[in-house]
This record gives C-alpha cells, structure tokens and sequence, in this order.
C-alpha cells in the first residue's frame, strides 16, 4: 500500500449541511483530500440531533447515523453572522481548491461567501453547488426535501408495484447518490483547472443528476411515445422473465431472482428439477415468459415459499442463477459477503466512544481509503486557525470568548 | 483532443448493459477520450434489449444502447481469443483507465482480471463495477442490478409494504448507483496517480456502495449499537406526517407538510378547513398517529385538483408539496428545457433523436453529449489505424 492517498494534495472548505454535501465533502476525504466542514453552534445541523446516539447518551456530537453519513469530514465553528467569521472563512478558503456547498440558490452570496467574493481571494477556486434544482430556471425555488426531490425527476413515478400507483421510497435516496457524484464533479473542474488554470462555479442540480436514472425510460418515452409507470421489481425494459422478489421461509425473508436470457432460463428450470408447467408454451421463450409474468410469478413465489431464502440463493447460484437473499438492516451485519469485505468497521470517535460507520466502501488496490468517523463540532479548530491559518492563541481565545469561533 | 474538462484522458470501456457503460459515459460526457469495446456481431447486449423504435428489435436501434453511450467511440475485439486480448493489449498500452463490468469468474477464465493487466499495464487504473465486487463469497455469484439492489438492505428498510414484496425504483438504481461511485473513485485514482505511486483497482460492488452509504449511513450504527433496526412501512415517513403520495385529479403528488410553518402552509393553500386547526394536529408526530383520520380528508382535496394547482399552491404559500411528474413531465418541463436539460443527437440509424442533458453544468467546459453512440465497430478503421494495425488483417484472425 502507497503512503500518498491520491487526493492528499487537495483542501476543501465544506458548507454542505444536512446529508448530500458532507458526503461529496467524505468522499474526497476518504480518498485523502484534507476536508473540513465549516458550521456554526448558532444553526446546529439537524443531522446531529437525530437518535439513536452513541451509548444512548444525546447531544449533538452523539448521532450515530450522523457520524457515518459526515465521516471524513473534519470540522470548524464559525458564526458566519459575524463579519470576521466571514473573513475568516476567506483566509482559510484562499488556501483551499474547492468550497462546497448545498444550500438554496443565492444564500452563499448573502452570506458575502458568493463565487464572485471567493474568486478575490482565491481566483482559481472550484465552486461546487449542489441546489435541489440548480442555479438557475423556473423551479429554481421549489422546495423540497432530498425525499421527495425525486418526485421532479420521473423516478417516483415509475416506484411501486406494476400497475399500481406510485409508492414512496421512504429516505432520500438521492442525497447518498448526489454526495458522491458531487465528487466526481469536483474533481472534473479541479483537472480543467490544473490544465488551464481556470476555476469554475460548478451547477450541479440534484434534480437532472438525478433524472439520468429515468433515462431508460425517459428513450421508450423519446422513441415511442410510451409512459412507464409502476414496474415493481419487473425487468425495466421487460427484456426478460421472471425477474421479481419472492417469498421464503420465515417472517418477511424474500429472495430476488433475475433471469435475462435463455441460458439462465434454463438453469432455474433444472434447479426446480423440471416442473411439467415450466415446458409449456407460455414460458418457452423471453417474449412468452414476460407475457405471462404474473402467472410465472405465481408459480416460482410458490416454489420459493418453501425454501429457506439463503439456502436457496446457495443453490441457485450453483446452478447459474442469479438469485440473492434480500436483506434487512440487521442482516448487513451479519452478512459474510459484507464481513469479508469489510463494509461496516467500528471506530473510536475521538471523544472516546466506539461507534460502527461504513468503511471504505470501495476496494482501491494501491491505496487505503482514510476512514475518520463523523467530527464533533469545532474538532479541527485549534488546527485550522492556529496551524494552518498561523493565528496567535491570544487572538483566538479572543474570537471563541466572542463567539465569532463558535 | 476535446476541450472538456477531462480532455487528455484515454478511458478504454469493456462493459455491457449498464453499469460500466454509465461510469464511461460520465467520463465521455466530460471530455473523455473513450473508446467502447464490444464482442464482434452480437456487440454489448443492451443492444438487444431496446427500447426500439415501434418495438421492432434492431441492435443499431436500441434506446438504452443511445442513451448509454454517448460521445464514445465503438470498436470491436474479440477478447475470448487469444488474437483479439492481443489487440485490447495494444489499446490498453496507450490508455489510462479500463472500465469493465464482467463477473470475476469470467475474467480470470481469460486472464484479464486485474493481477493479470497490472502485470503489463501497472500505469493503468482499472475500474470495476459489478453487482457484488472482486472479492469475499459472493464475487463468484451471477447477479444483476436486481440482485445487487436488494442485497443493499434499501428496499427491506425503505420501499414497499409489509407483508408484499420490498421494491427496487423501476430502474437500474444499482447499476446507476454503482456507476457514479465508479466514476467518482476511478477519476480520483487517475487525478492523483503520481500521488499515489501508479495505477491501481477500484473495486466497486453495486450492492456494498448502496448497502453502505445509504442503507448503513442511516441505520448502521444502531443497529450494530442497540440491535434495534426498522423496516419498510409503505407510507412515507413513519414518524411525521404528512409524508406520503398521494392521489389527485390527474396523478399523484408528494404531500410533505412537517414543520409548523409548512403545515399552516399547507392549511392556507387548502382553504383553511377548520379541522386542520384543532390542538391535536399541531405537530408531526400526532399527525403522524392520527394519520389514518388526516391523510383522508388531505386526499379529498388533493383529488379535486390538478398536482401542478396542488404544487403551485403549497409552494406559494412555503409548504414543500411537489407533483410527483410522470418521465414525460420531468422531462419536458420548460425548467429542463431552458436548463439544456435535453439534447438533440443525429444518429445513423435512428435519425434525430433526443436524450438527457449533463447531470451538473461547468459553465467553462460544459460537458453532456456532443455526438451520438456508436453503431457496432464504427471506429475500427480510424482507432485501430491510429495504432499501425490493419483492420483486414485483424478480421482474417478473427481478432475483431
């Protein structure tokens, strides 16, 4: 393993909140970029405050679910209504790469932190904007929650049991996915960057990021005029059948099952030991089966309703299936796929208590991601200001006792 | 060479369906120098699985295949044999980053898993994205997006209603999921090469970066912490209210209405029924109880108006209530439109055909498609010429 992340190089000022921009803010940390995450104890994130809390015990340093979903970032206070803490801001971002942040369009320039103030301070900085609908346009207002954001993009619409009405994805999906790709936009501008010496302010709309998802279905709609709805677990293009999630022994235990071409067919076939129903006609052939999906449904959910979900999934597997249990939250724990990967590690926060987060969530050969679990508020003050920035510790026990560092 | 953002990288994609192709895509989209490569005649099989113009199949005509493969160029190149792995060796020699998506199994039955290519191309970053990843029990699993998806605990936790089954989005969620994290680790591996001392693997599971970042960002530590864990509940929020879809004259909207102020909102743009006032309903969490008195009376007057007189109305008065839009609406809203949201491409076989813009702008090098998918093997002549091989040649091995 090399010493040097591949990001070691870089420092991000992170005023993403919430959930979507601390993680683009944790990706470039876990892969070694130097992040921190500027907040105030004036407007303390709701994040921090939701249960469950490490040993049972509140505050807002204390959310678990905070702590993973804000790892790799670290953490300084300011009180950005304070005119130093704004100046302050802008020393520590003219030695940054990239600012980030999520807020609504046009409040980082209430805050006099808008891309034209950042470029005085540092003209080749990345602004990266993540608003739930971008920049600019008619819905640039619109309100929503990252739950509900993907009710603007077409993918609620096609979210439910086939033929049935939509039903809601209950947590936003779109903030995780946003986060990360977030990075990839950050570090697009920041190659531009290095070849031309030009930053940018990056738009990047939660709502079209996430609309790309819809594309299969947005080219049926291009192509033929058609309009997807509800497809429960349906192959999204009908390609193949049966392609769906189907009951096993026990309470609430399922297997998913995705057969796509005849081959697959087949071995599912041989795994049933050859029920007389699987030879007729109405399954003989991908245009068939998907024809006849809801019958074929029936027949494989009865078969499977006998089995144990990840016994079957072993053997299935063995056939050339592909089937998968499906698994619940306390499942991924335990889940040896998981374990041998190392998905979830348990780390010491700093402030002393153990707490389990995602770890490095993607393998990298050469070099290991840098897991630090989610910072309590103003962990890297004392590093920022007096290390990074060089201020002098009378001065900055005079800007916490005038809550300006706060 | 572009002028994109990512211009000088040389990306070469060995991927079928939709995981890798969106990882290229995204790097294509951006400025990238791709190069696609796919089996000789049958091609990538998302080529076969359409959608078609008039359902009739073609593999030059599929809409999933046009939507997939922006701004790339197509070769073709046999890689089960020993002529064509040859070939990819050459195209590898020059490139920075391969993107594959094949099972394990798979690749190292044709010596091209990774140990396999670092021995030749250490430079290289490899990026592999597939349902369960290179290693630990399942990497030797067949799997689709489907399966990768509800490995992830997503669906257990957050989709569907207890007692049927937990549900995927009607989509390649995983795929697309998988593919952005793909991007997003692989572009940070090639950015920092020389910091990190060379090429390396990126090793993305589909199911492990939904399973982690969403599933486990959320729930994973209580769980582990208390041994406590919740699941689906169909409705929205379980623990505030209103938080769900519901019905309306022409389609359904998303009814959110949880702070105090939303909530008043949401009672002015209902014409202040003198129910929504009473002491009881005054904060989510007893709404949330009383949800099965509430969301009926909510729904009789969602259902005697439109989801855009619904959203305009809530929106105006700061109540965060949005239609849910079919595709066609999301896509065809003036915002999208206005926003270059949607791009018209020529293509050889399907004419003029429109797709989906870039998913973040850089307004100094904007990015999204310029030029329209390949037709199968398009760029042999001009790809392969580039390297000094004779395309005739490579056909009569069988290498292409």
């Amino acid at each position: 393993m090399s010493e040097q992340l591949p990001l070691s190089n870089l420092r991000i000022a992170n005023f993403g909140w919430v959930w979507a921009g601390p993680v683009t803010g944790q990706t470039l940390g876990f892969l070694g970029a130097d992040v921190v995450k500027i907040e105030s104890r004036t407007r303390i994130d709701l994040t921090r405050t939701l249960p469950p809390f490490a040993e049972g015990e509140g505050g807002p340093d204390r959310s678990l679910s905070n702590h993973a979903c804000w790892a790799g970032n670290g953490s300084i206070t300011l009180n950005l209504k304070k005119p130093e803490a704004v100046e302050l801001a802008k020393e520590f971002i003219a030695g940054c790469d990239a600012v980030v942040e999520n807020f609504g369009p046009g409040v980082m320039h209430k805050m006099g932190l808008g891309y034209d103030e950042l470029v005085k301070v540092k003209p080749d900085i990345v602004l990266f904007s993540m608003p739930a609908t971008g920049q600019y346009g008619a819905l640039k207002s619109v309100r929503t929650y990252g739950m509900s954001l993907t009710s603007l993009t077409g993918v609620d619409s096609i979210t439910g049991y086939a033929d049935g009405p939509p039903v809601p994805f209950e947590n936003a999906f779109a903030d995780p996915y946003n986060g990360i790709l977030g990075a990839f936009a950050v570090l697009t501008a920041l190659n531009y960057r290095d070849r031309t010496g030009k930053g940018q302010h990056i738009d990047h709309s939660q709502q079209e990021a996430v609309m790309q998802m819809a594309g299969p279905a947005f080219m049926d709609y291009e192509l033929n005029g058609r309009v997807a709805g509800p497809l429960g677990n349906r192959h999204p293009l009908a390609v193949d059948a049966p392609h769906g999630v189907f009951p096993c022994t026990g309470d609430d235990r399922w297997i998913s099952i995705a057969v796509t071409n005849d081959d697959e067919w087949s071995a599912l076939v041989a795994a049933m030991d050859s029920p007389a129903w699987a030879s007729e006609a109405a399954f003989a052939d991908a245009s068939a089966r998907v024809a006849n999906i809801e019958i074929l449904h029936e027949k494989i959910g009865a078969w499977t309703a006998t089995h144990d979900d990840r016994v079957l999934a072993d053997s299935l597997q063995k056939a050339g299936v592909a089937a998968a249990p499906v698994l619940n939250v306390g499942d991924l724990l335990e889940d040896p796929h998981y374990r041998a990967r190392e998905t979830f590690v348990e780390v010491q926060h700093p402030l002393g208590f153990k707490e389990t987060i995602y770890g490095a969530y993607v393998k990298t050969s050469r070099t290991e991601a840098r897991i630090t679990p989610g910072p309590w508020m103003g962990q890297d003050n004392e590093r920022v200001f007096k290390d990074v920035l060089g201020m002098d510790a009378a001065r900055f026990d005079a800007l916490v006792a005038d809550e300006v560092i706060f | 060479m572009s002028d994109g953002a990512l211009a000088g990288i040389r990306v070469i994609e060995l991927g079928e369906m939709v995981s890798a192709p969106y990882c290229a895509k995204l790097f294509a989209d951006y400025g990238a120098d791709v190069v696609k490569v796919e089996p000789p005649k049958r091609g990538d099989r998302s080529r076969n699985w359409g959608p078609f113009p008039g359902d009739v199949a073609d593999p030059e005509k599929s809409g999933l295949y046009f939507f997939l493969n922006t701004n790339k160029k197509g070769v073709t190149c046999n890689v089960e044999a020993e002529a064509g792995r040859a070939v990819l060796d050459r195209l590898l020699a020059d490139a920075d980053v391969l993107i594959e998506n094949y099972l394990p199994p798979h690749l190292r039955a044709l010596d091209l898993d990774y140990a396999s290519i670092a021995a030749k191309h250490p430079h290289l970053v490899v990026i592999s994205v597939t349902p369960f990843g290179q290693s630990g029990p399942y990497s030797e699993w067949n799997g689709h997006d489907l399966n990768a998806f509800h490995l992830s605990g997503a669906s257990s936790r957050y989709c569907g209603r207890m007692g049927e089954p937990p549900l995927e989005q009607g989509t390649f969620a995983a795929d697309f999921y998988g593919a952005a994290t793909a991007a997003t680790w692989g572009l940070a591996a090639v950015y920092g090469r020389e910091a990190a001392g060379g090429g390396q693997l990126v090793d993305v599971s589909c199911a492990e970066a939904i399973a982690a970042t969403f599933t486990g960002g959320q729930n994973i530590g209580g769980a582990a912490q208390d041994g406590r864990f919740d699941k689906r509940t169909g409705v929205g929020m379980s623990l505030g209210a209103p938080a769900t879809i519901m019905p309306c004259k022409d389609g359904h909207v998303w009814v959110l209405a949880l702070e105090a102020a939303q909530w008043d909102g949401l009672a002015r743009a209902m014409g202040n029924p003198d129910w929504m006032s009473v002491d009881i309903f005054q904060n989510m969490l007893s709404r949330a109880e009383n949800r099965d008195m509430i969301y009926p009376l909510i729904e009789e007057w969602t259902s005697q108006h439109t989801k855009m007189e619904i959203m305009d109305a809530c929106q105006a008065e700061g109540c965060p209530v949005t239609a849910v839009f079919t595709v066609q609406e999301a896509a065809e809203h003036p915002h999208i439109k206005d926003r270059g949201g949607l791009v018209t491409l020529e293509h050889d076989a399907l004419g003029s055909v429109r797709t989906l813009g870039a998913p973040f702008q850089l307004p100094l090098c904007p990015g999204g498609p310029i030029t329209a998918a390949p037709l199968l093997g398009q760029h042999n002549e001009e790809v392969y010429g580039a390297l000094g091989l004779d395309v005739a040649a490579l056909q009569a091995d069988g290498a292409i």
